[in-house]
Parts: C-alpha cells; structure tokens; sequence
C-alpha cells in the first residue's frame, strides 16, 4: 500500500477540471448551486454502491460483485412487499438495510463456504435478485413508502442534498478511517495483496471476506433506502446497470481488480466525476449513448494511461 | 509537480474568464420531450413531429432521452433539463412515480412540466398529451382480434417491459375488455419479453407452441412486433394465428404484407410529438386550451378535458395490409 | 489438461443428467414439449449463444474474459442487415459478419493484450463503446422487415437439417480439432493456466491470446449472421444481456473461469440446459419473469453439488461404462 498519489486520481483531477472548464466555457448559465445539488443527488446511490464494490475488490480472491445492482433492486422492493403483509411501515428503513445485509451475507457464504468464484457466485445471485425482484412484483412499483421520508430523500441543506449528507459521505468517510487507520484496512489490503501470506500470519480470511460482502449488500440497502426516500415507490428495476457502472466508478477510482491497492475517496471522486460528465453532456444537449460511450472510453484510456505511466516510471 | 500546477493554474484562469464570457440568452422559447428509450422508431417519429412543430410554431425544439429504462436515468435527464432552464419539458414517463421528485423543482423555477405517450396521473403534471386513451386502446385491439379470430378464441401476450407503466395499463384494458364484453375469450396472462427481437420470438414460438389452439398473438410494445412476427411466420402459422400490436408501420409492414400481422393499432407518433410542442408552447405562453381545437398545422382538430387535463390527439387507427403504405414512420 | 478429451467428466454428466430429468418432467407436465417441432424451436432458438459459448468457452480456458460479446455481435448484426438491406447478396451478407466480428475481436485483443489492462474491465470499457457505436451505425433507428434471401440459406434443408445446425457443427468440430491436435490447444490451456509458467516453456502467450481474442469476435460475427437471418431484425438494444449469458453457459458446462481447463461438451450442455428450462418453464404455465430466476438458481445448484462432491461420484460411476480412463494427467 503506497501513499503517492496514484497517477489515476492526476488523471481524475484533470479530467474532473477539463469537464468543469467546458461547461463553464459552453454553457456557463450550468455554474450554480443546483446544479451541484443535483449532481450529489444523483451520485448518491452510485456511490454507495461503488464503495461496496470498491470494499469486495480491495479483499482480492477475484473479487468482484456483479449482484450490486439486484440487490439494490430487491431491497428496495422486498420491503414494501412485507409492508403489504403486514410490517409496520415505521420498520421499512431497517427492512431494507437488513435485507441488503442478508442478500450479501449470502453471496459471502457462497464465496467463503462453497468457495465459489466470486465472478460466478455473484452472476447467480445476480440473476436471482434482479429477477426476483421484478418477478415478485411482476414490474409494478410498489407504493407504501412512508410520507416522512420523503422530506429527508428530497431534501438538502446548504445545497448538499440530505440522503448523501447524511449516508454517503458520512459512510464514505468512516470506511476510508477503516481502511486507512485500523488494521482491518491493513488486513483487507493484506489479503488483496497476496492471500497466502495473509493467511499464514494469522489473518482471519474468510471472515474478512464474508464481512465485505455483508457490508457491500448493506451499502446497497443504504442504496435502496435512498431510491424508496426520493422516488417515492420501490422500483424493481432501480438497480438496473449498476453492476457495471459501480465497477467502472471502482476501477477509474484507482481500485485495482486484482485488489490490494487504491482507496475509497478515489472512488468518490470518480463517481463524482461520471455524474459531472453525464450533468455536462445532457447540459450540452448531447445524445445520451454517446455518454455510454464516452465512459467506456474514459476507462480503457484511463488504464492505459496508467499502465503507460508504470512502464514509463519503470524503464 | 511543475507541470501539475500550471495545468491548474490555465484551468483557474479560463474558469475566471466565465464573467467576461457573458453568452447573450436565447430568445426563443425551449420545449423539451424526453421518451422512454432512445432509438426506437416510435419516439423517432415523435422526435420528427417535434422538430417540424417546432419550426412551424417558432420554439426551440430539444430531445433527450435515457438509453435504458432505468427510471433514475430518465428523472436524470429531465432534472438536468429543468435546471438548464428550459421553459417547457414534457415526458413519456417509465413509471406513475417517474417525475414525483422533480415537480417541484420544476415549478420553483417555472418550467412547465407535463406528461405525454405515457401518464403519471397525480404527480401534479400540468396536462397529458395523450396518443388516444388507454382505455380505447385496450379495447380497439381487443375488438379487432375478436372480429377477426371469433369470440372464444384463445390470445396470447408479449409485452416488454414487465416495469412500463403505460403498456401495464392497456394490458389492464384488454383484460377489462375480455371480460366485460367477451367472457368466453380466454386471454392468456401476458408474458414480458424485454427489449430484443430474440426474446420476443422465443416466447412468442414457446406460447404458440403450449397452445397449440392459440388463435392470436398481440405484442403490446413496439418492440415486440417485429420478434412476434417473426415466429408466426417462421412457425408456419401465417393464417392460423393472427399477430396483431402496437406496431409502427415501418416496423410491420413486411408482417403485414406477408399475413403474419393481421393488423397494428397505433396513432400517428408523429402527430403526438407535434401536439406535445404545441401543448408546451400553450403552456409557456399561458393560454388556456379550448375543449376542441384544431392546432396550427395540424389537420385535425383534438380535444382536452381540463378536469383531468388530458389532451387527446384522436382515435386510434388501424392498419392493415390495404393502407400500410400511406404512412411513412 | 486431457479433462476435455473424456465427455464422461463429472460436470457433463451432471448437466446431462439434468437435461433428462428436466426433459422428463416437462415431458410429464406438457404434452407439447417432447415434440420435434418444440426441440427444433429450442435449437433454432439455441444458435447465437452456442457461437457465443463457444467463443467464451476459449476465452475463459485462455484465462480470459470478454464482457462485450454481444454488442460486438450487434455490431457485426448492423453490417449484415445494411448489406441486406442495400441488395447485396445474401452470402456476401452473411460474410460481413465473421469478417466485423474478425475485426472486433483484434480490436479487443489489442486493448487486453497489448494494452494490458485486466480483460474485465478492457472489455467493460469496450461495452459502452460499442453500444454506442451501435446507436450511432443504426442513425437511430432501427433496421427492420429485412430480406428473406438470407434466411432462406441458413434454413435450407442439407441432408434432412438445417445449415446453420451444419455451420455451429462444424465451428464445434473445428475447435475440437484445434484444440486437441495442433499446439494452440496445449497453448492455451498452458497460458490459462498459468502464463509465466507458459512463457518459462516457450508457449507463445501473446500469440495465443490474441488469437483466442480474435476466434471469439469471428464467432461473434457468425452469430450475428445467424440472429439476422432468424430474427430479420436489428434493433438498439440487441445482444444486450448475451454475454452474462453465454458465461452463465460455459462455466455451468465445467469450463473454469480461472482457465487453464475447458469443456465443449460442457458448453454446449450448458446452452441446451438453459434453452431447455426457459422452453419447458414456459410451457407448463411459469410465468417468463421468473426465468432468469431460475438461470441464477440452476447456476448455484450445479456448483453447489459440484462443490459438495456430488458431481465427483457421478463421474465415477459414468465412467466406469466409458472405455477412457475418467481422469487423465494431473492438472
């Protein structure tokens, strides 16, 4: 683990200005205060997922989470579906942090337990929850969301919108404390590194493992807490592409796939950095695929970069 | 590090010259459509009438739309336009709940926010610019049916998306339909097939193929059609099984050409997408819409029911092997 | 490394046993399923992910992986039906596709081997890429009631089947060939294995994997071919959901994703497996929401058993009947 500045998060800071600098240059009217809102607004639920992704990486074992965007969906969905039989509707922000909780525990397992290959492991879940939770409600959204939600899911305070205030970066900051300052970070990036010395000094694996995917599948119940506080019904396909948009934040934000390297803030800065990209290319009124394409472009260029960069600090 | 710095000290500077840059504001009024999905025939021709209101009626004509049909990305894109200061933004929402979030930052800073092709009924829309209603079009496709296959025939499903509110509710229709009026028809429950042509040919063949007495196949969102097509012909049941949808003519006219289409029930999407412009510029300039008007440039007149505020572009129309070809889209 | 020579591997027989028994019940529950017409339906519906498969199937044995196999088939699809579409004839048509797909194929192979970022995440990158090429080669739109003329070939009668069960036949045999009589199949289970270790033993890595790459757009670019013929449509969102797809099907059939160990047989038991349960599902009355359910579900079944043992016995008894030893050289 080392502390120079990764030449991924130079790029990312540049980048981060050039988008800045062309709105600001194409379409200045863009420079307020709402539309920082709602670039935070709409990295919320990306960002939680993308921290949870970014954890199951940084453990290694080819870790990798492609169940993020299913999980997000059924707890937001399974929930509700309780409420109708009968939960009090006070217990649905719990429910869906505990859902989420128990779908990763379940992915965990299946990687700990069975030894799974995480790639495999989470596609099947993936499969499972993603289509269970449109199969369960048969594509309806289900209403039941208590009103008293709403105003923390919609709001913001000093133009900081509320749920990411209070979830986002306050999560953000404690994992990037664990990973930094405990020696849970430095286990966790122990096992990224090279799993057999770390378990041959005594470091529990397994059990990190397991705890790392529990805390990816919570995080996407923090996820669909935010979705139910602001749309306002529980969307079964609210979680639709964000396995792959969480990996490529997770991989811009300087997580290498192998794990063991890159923090946590780097990857809040690249979601940031998307969303800006995306608020940028609808301000400038360019059609919505080339924002698909621009991304997959970033990152292929991003990694090349750095892996120029090594060769060249190298030579 | 040398380099670092003075790449952010040219950034500082160009971001300081914003003031300087003062770009002159736009005097022409901006109507924006955002659709469901981008790059489906269907809201390409809505995008057509837009444009071509937008040139008869002087506005600024914006389309935009998410590649997906997640309905964060879609209330995405209508947030960014409200906050770029359009004056008008009408959607063809994915779900009743799509626009909730964003109606009152819609209406803090004026925009006129209203719906069109697909409703959110009480989310405080300023209007509906609706295709036909829901209802017509559930039941036209269902009497269509019956007047070709009989009143106990057996009639299957496809639907897209299992999450798209609008084709929910004309399924709701057929059913309401079925049973009212026709309770020996036996419609079966609707199956989804997604987006692709695949998907819908392959639960298409498999329907036909667990009823083999299955008499017609309605694919309820445009993107059924051509997969639903394809497995009747390719199944040899040109004839047998009547394929019917919401189809654009472009998309069915081989299908019905060949007979494996019976018929397609539509409305013009163009002529959607020109009264949806209309209605924004309506908005923009605060005018009252009469219950029955004929819109400039359009031949036609519609009418609006302001109670429930939606504005009806007509009837749906069928199309058929004889008049295909007249319509272009 | 000879794991893919015996067809009595634990893992195949499992798949093929589960293929009976769900053919068994769905034959019990639907007197429509055990029809030629329906199993023909199920192959015919069963083409575009063998080509896939198989493809993935090589790339996965090299160590590899490629999340953008089906929009570079959207791709390839997009070049056969403008050809199509512009008169051209229909066997000019159907070469477009393997020859994009060829293409496609070099291009990832650059991004992953020469540019030598992790194949994940290259080929994550080149899904949205495509997918916006995709939209902008379409103008669009899409590309619609195309020409019968194609069609028409790959469903002509050869001897009693269609030509395209002829084109995935022989794509199968020729890997097979490949694989276990010229280097490139010792090759690439050598770098799927471990790729220093290859390279300690002169297997020329690079090489391989760049033709792995390259193998796996062509056949892409076949199945392109063979979507637009059956389908006669190419619509934006094609091939979306393919490639989890194709890699649910190779790594149900025992192909490792770690490499270094692939099964043919495997994949295309996989294929069958998969359109078998969505066909039969349908059949007797589930509701085709719940199918990628089940995908997800069969997938934790089989890896499940496989994990605890299970598959391991019925191996041992299938191959006591097979006349080739169940296990050859040690991995």
């Amino acid at each position: 683990m080392t502390r120079r500045v990764s030449p991924i998060l130079v790029i990312l800071a540049l980048l981060w200005l050039l988008v800045v600098a062309g709105l600001a240059l194409l379409q200045p009217r863009v420079i307020a205060l709402s539309t920082v809102t709602t670039v935070l607004q709409y990295s919320t639920i990306l960002a939680l997922v993308a921290l949870g992704q970014a954890l199951v990486i940084l453990c290694g074992g080819a870790g990798i989470d492609i169940s993020v965007g299913g999980m997000v969906s059924l707890a937001a969905t399974a929930p509700l579906l309780f409420v109708k039989a009968g939960l009090p509707s006070l217990l649905i922000a719990p429910g869906c942090l505990l859902c989420g909780l128990a779908l990763g525990i379940v992915n965990g397992l299946l990687v700990t337990r069975l030894r799974l290959l995480p790639l495999i492991a989470t596609l099947a879940t993936f499969y499972v929850y993603s289509g269970g939770a449109v199969a369960l409600t048969a594509g309806a959204a289900q209403a039941g969301v208590p009103p008293l939600l709403l105003p923390w899911g919609r709001g913001a305070a000093l133009g900081l919108p509320l749920p990411f205030l209070t979830l986002a970066l306050p999560l953000f900051i404690a994992t990037a404390v664990l990973l930094g300052w405990t020696s849970y970070g430095r286990w966790i990036y122990a096992m990224g590194f090279n799993e057999r010395s770390a378990r041959l000094v005594g470091i529990p694996v397994d059990r990190v493992r397991l705890i790392a995917y529990a805390a990816s599948g919570m995080l996407a119940g923090c996820a669909a807490l935010v979705s139910l506080a602001w749309l306002g019904s529980g969307r079964p396909n609210v979680g639709q592409d964000l396995e792959l948009t969480s990996l490529t934040a997770a991989m811009l934000g300087g997580i290498s796939i192998l794990g063991g390297k890159g923090g946590v803030l780097g990857v809040l800065a690249a979601v940031l950095l998307l969303v800006t990209l995306q608020t940028g290319l609808l301000q400038l009124n360019v059609n919505s695929v080339w924002q698909v394409g621009i991304v997959g472009a970033t990152l292929v260029l991003v990694l090349l970069i750095d892996n120029l960069a090594l060769i060249w600090r190298t030579s | 590090m040398q380099s670092k710095r003075r790449i952010v000290w040219v950034a500082a500077a160009l971001l300081a010259l914003i003031p300087s840059l003062a770009l002159a504001q736009d005097t022409k009024k901006k109507v924006a459509f955002v659709p469901q999905i981008v790059g489906i025939p269907y809201f390409d021709a809505m995008e057509a009438g837009g444009k071509k209101a937008a040139a008869t009626l002087g506005v600024e004509f914006i389309y935009q739309g998410p590649v997906d049909t997640n309905p964060v990305d879609q209330m995405q894109i209508v947030q960014n336009l409200i906050n770029q200061g359009v004056d008008a933004v009408s959607v063809s929402v994915l779900d009743a709940s799509s626009i909730a979030p964003v109606v009152e930052a819609a209406k803090a800073k004026n925009v006129k926010l209203f719906t069109s092709d697909s409703d959110a009924p009480n989310s405080g829309r300023a209007l509906y610019v609706a295709q036909a209603t829901d209802e017509g079009l559930g039941f036209t496709i269902v009497d269509e049916m019956v007047k070709r296959v009989g009143d106990d025939a057996k009639i299957g499903i496809v639907s897209g998306e299992a999450t798209a509110s609008n084709l929910n509710a004309w399924i709701g229709y057929m059913q309401a339909r079925a049973k009212d009026k026709y309770p020996k028809l036996k419609l079966l429950a609707p199956q989804f097939a997604g987006g692709t042509a695949q998907r819908a040919a392959q639960i298409a063949t498999d329907l036909m193929t667990a009823n083999p007495d299955l008499k017609g196949l309605i694919g309820v969102a445009s993107t059924t059609c051509p997969g639903v097509a394809q497995a009747i012909e390719t199944a040899g049941k040109i004839g047998k099984v009547i394929g019917a949808g919401y189809c654009s003519p472009n998309t069915a006219r081989a299908y019905l050409k060949s007979g494996a289409l019976g018929y397609s029930v539509l409305w013009d999407p163009s002529d959607l997408g020109y009264l949806t412009v209309w209605a924004g510029k309506q908005l923009i300039d605060g005018k009252a819409i009469p219950e029955k008007v004929t819109p400039e440039g359009m031949s036609h007149p519609v009418t609006f029911d302001a109670k429930t505020g939606i504005l009806l572009l007509g009837d749906p129309a069928v199309f058929t092997a004889a008049n295909v070809d007249n319509y272009k889209f | 490394m000879r794991r893919f020579l015996s067809p009595f591997g634990g893992r195949e027989s499992l798949l093929a046993a589960g293929c009976l028994a769900s053919g068994l019940v769905f034959a019990y529950l639907s007197p429509y399923f055990a029809t030629a017409d329906n199993l023909f339906t199920v192959a015919r519906n069963s083409n575009e992910l063998l080509l896939i498969g198989l493809g993935m199937t090589l790339l996965l044995g090299v160590g590899g992986i490629d999340v953008s196999v089906g929009v570079a088939m959207g791709l390839a699809a997009i070049a056969v039906g403008r050809l199509l579409l512009a008169g051209a004839p229909p066997i000019v048509a159907a070469l477009a596709g393997p020859i994009v797909g060829l293409a496609l194929g070099f291009v990832t192979a650059s991004v992953v081997v020469l540019g030598r970022i992790p194949a994940i995440v290259a080929t994550l990158g080149l899904f949205g890429v495509y997918r916006a090429a995709i939209f902008l080669a379409l103008g669009g739109s899409w590309l619609s009631g195309l020409p019968i003329g194609l069609t028409n070939i790959l469903t002509a009668n050869v001897l009693g089947a269609p030509l395209s069960l002829f084109v995935v036949a022989i794509a199968y045999l020729a890997v097979f060939v490949a694989m276990r009589f010229t280097p490139f199949g010792a090759h690439l289970l050598a770098s799927g294995h471990s790729e220093a270790k290859a390279r300690l033993f002169g297997v020329p890595v690079r090489r391989t994997l760049i033709a792995a790459y390259v193998v796996s757009g062509g056949l892409c670019g076949v199945a392109a071919t063979f979507y637009v013929a059956t389908y006669r449509n190419v619509e934006m969102t094609i091939g979306g959901s393919l490639a989890l797809e194709a890699i649910a099907a190779v790594v149900l059939g025992g192909t490792a994703v770690t490499g270094g160990r692939l099964s043919l047989l495997g994949t295309i038991l996989g294929v069958a497996l998969l359109r078998l349960l969505q066909n039969g599902l349908l059949l007797v009355g589930v509701p085709s929401l719940w199918q990628t359910v089940v995908t997800g579900l069969l997938l934790l079944l089989v890896l499940g058993i496989e994990t605890l043992g299970g598959s391991q016995l019925l191996g041992r008894v299938t191959s006591a009947f097979a006349t080739r030893p169940a296990r050859g050289a040690a991995r």
